[in-house]
């Protein structure tokens, strides 16, 4: 499907998944802030879209392959373990 | 002795004619007497600091001097892990939190002999939920020392606030984006924010795992650079921290060769563009200064995107559960469920994207020493006055950004210091920043020590007492 498709129509459903999940919990000011929200992470998300990238374009963070004895792989490094919440 | 740079503290104190008891004894008093003034400190470590201080004149009564930060007390912001002290993020709902270990930031300045006297006031969860307001923390909005009715910045707020007001000689904070550089400018200091994985971030709260990073700030340059030559090094409990070794040289140079991208004042204030200009006159003194092109790409979005999706992902636990409800500022209480509606594809894309970014910037900043540009495009807020968010997602900003410098250099993780360059038409400070290759935090510290051997912006202090 295109970009240009059906922008308003892409933001409505965006917007439908934060009602439906978080609506309970929100006034409708707040829910016509989101819907604006919403519609400038899609204006974002669309200027990303339209950059052309090859299959070559990796994304930029590492993983690790984990085996307990290396020692750079810990669980949680800004956390720490042993920290309480 | 209020507003001495470290270096000059650490000289009086290795000669042994400041005592760091004396020394921590001030600024304890500086803190608990001054510090509600500011908002800065959320704990005063009175009982903690006066032991390590008296530790540390021992030893150097004993000839085991450490170094240049032996007896010299510093604060940290209060997303770092102390073991037993409170750890609040800043927020609330975690007001109550205790960590049973040291972040291994505050560990190696225990190493160092550097003595802990308070953790510093911080935006709520270092602004990751999209505040826009400096009354986004539950100990109240950190007050500038150069006007009080300005924001000291954030989220380093409480960071920039003490050393400004000579509280402490220098504090840890940390950036994610603009979270150090934001309060030194607005404060009138220097602050450091290193290359991303130069210190560990073990024992931090993350907002951002691929984004984060912890620094310095000082009255000085110099001093950040005293600082990071401590804090520095790989940590088997940090995977992100490298093992490439740093040591600080403070080496005067010049021949510098400095680089502008183009729009780098879009939106600035008239004066800080003024005082910009002015100091490009004084760069010129000591090096070249170019006028400099990138590609056109979504270089907010890039950085934004990552950071808005990382920060819901790091606090799912609060959001899901309904609890930021409990945060202070009322923005901070909804708008993370928004970010519900980023497409996994679209995160990833940002990803691949900052690759790309990474590429173009280490191409550019090849041929130079360090970009250059305004710190901030405005002297500090007034308090009570919405500002624009790195991470608030309006039509406005998205389309209209102008913190490109914060953009790319956040995204890409390299190092950038920024010290005062003037003042504005309230009075407060300007400052101007320097941002360089990765890894290349002395050649970036090496100019702007050579911008303030040439001007006086850093000798000049708030009227606290």
């Amino acid at each position: 499907m295109s970009e240009a498709a059906n922008p308003e129509g892409e933001a409505d459903a965006l917007f439908e998944i934060v009602r439906v999940r978080y609506g309970d919990r929100l006034t409708p000011a707040q829910l016509d802030e989101l819907r604006r929200i919403v519609a400038a992470q899609l204006a974002a998300a669309r200027a990303l879209r339209a950059v052309p990238l090859t299959n070559a374009d990796e994304p930029m963070q590492p993983f690790v392959p984990y085996r307990a004895e290396e020692p750079l792989t810990p669980l949680s490094p800004q956390r720490g373990e042993g920290g309480q919440r | 002795m209020i507003f001495k740079p470290v270096r000059e503290l650490a000289a009086l104190v290795s000669a042994r004619k400041l005592s760091p008891v004396e020394l921590a004894e001030h600024f304890l008093e500086r803190l608990e007497r001054l510090g509600p003034r500011y908002n800065a400190a959320v704990t005063v470590l009175r009982q903690h600091a006066l032991i390590q201080a008296r530790r540390a004149e021992g030893e150097i009564a004993a000839g085991r001097y450490r170094g240049p930060l032996h007896g010299i007390p510093y604060g940290a912001k209060d997303l770092l892990a102390t073991a037993g002290t409170p750890t609040t993020w800043g927020a609330a709902p975690y007001k109550a939190q205790h960590f049973d270990f040291d972040a291994t930031v505050v560990a190696k300045l225990q190493d160092a002999g550097a003595v802990l006297v308070a953790k510093l006031a911080m935006t709520e969860l270092a602004g990751g939920m999209g505040y826009r307001q400096p009354t986004a923390s539950f100990t109240g909005p950190c007050i500038n020392p150069w006007n009080g009715n300005a924001w000291s910045g954030g989220s380093s707020s409480g960071s920039g606030a003490a050393v400004s007001a000579g509280l402490v000689p220098f504090a840890i904070g940390s950036e994610t984006w603009g979270s150090i550089l934001s309060p030194a400018g607005y404060c009138g200091l220097a602050g450091l924010r290193p290359t991303y994985g130069r210190v560990s971030r073990h024992g931090a709260m993350a907002i951002c795992w691929s984004l984060d990073k912890l620094g310095s700030l000082a009255q000085t340059a110099d001093d950040c650079g005293l600082v990071l030559d401590a804090i520095a090094g790989a940590d088997p409990k940090d995977p992100t921290a490298s093992e490439r070794p740093y040591r600080y040289e403070a080496l005067d140079r010049t021949g510098f060769r400095f680089g502008i991208l183009p729009g780098v004042t879009d939106g600035c204030e008239e004066a800080v563009v003024e005082n910009f200009t002015r100091s490009l006159g004084v760069l010129k003194k000591i090096g070249t200064v170019e006028d400099v092109t990138l590609p056109d790409l979504p270089y907010e979005q890039i950085t934004r995107t990552i950071l808005q999706v990382e920060a819901v992902s790091a606090f799912e636990d609060l959001i899901e559960s309904g609890g930021i409800a409990g945060l202070t500022a009322p923005e901070d209480r909804y708008t993370p469920y928004a970010r519900e509606a980023i497409l996994a594809k679209d995160y990833l894309k940002a990803v691949r994207l900052r690759a790309v970014m990474a590429r173009e910037i280490d191409r550019v900043l090849q041929h130079f020493d360090a970009l250059v540009a305004p710190g901030r495009i405005n002297e500090a807020p007034v308090l009570g006055q919405e500002f624009r968010s790195a991470l608030r997602s309006t039509e406005k900003d998205v389309m209209g950004a102008k913190d490109v410098m914060g953009a790319i250099g956040n995204g890409a993780g390299l190092p950038a210091v920024c010290v005062p360059n003037g003042s504005g038409v309230r009075g407060l400070p300007t400052s101007i920043q320097f941002m360089g290759r990765a890894w290349e935090e002395n050649t970036v510290l090496a100019a702007a020590r050579a911008y303030q051997s040439l001007t006086d912006w850093h000798t000049r202090h708030p009227k606290v007492d």
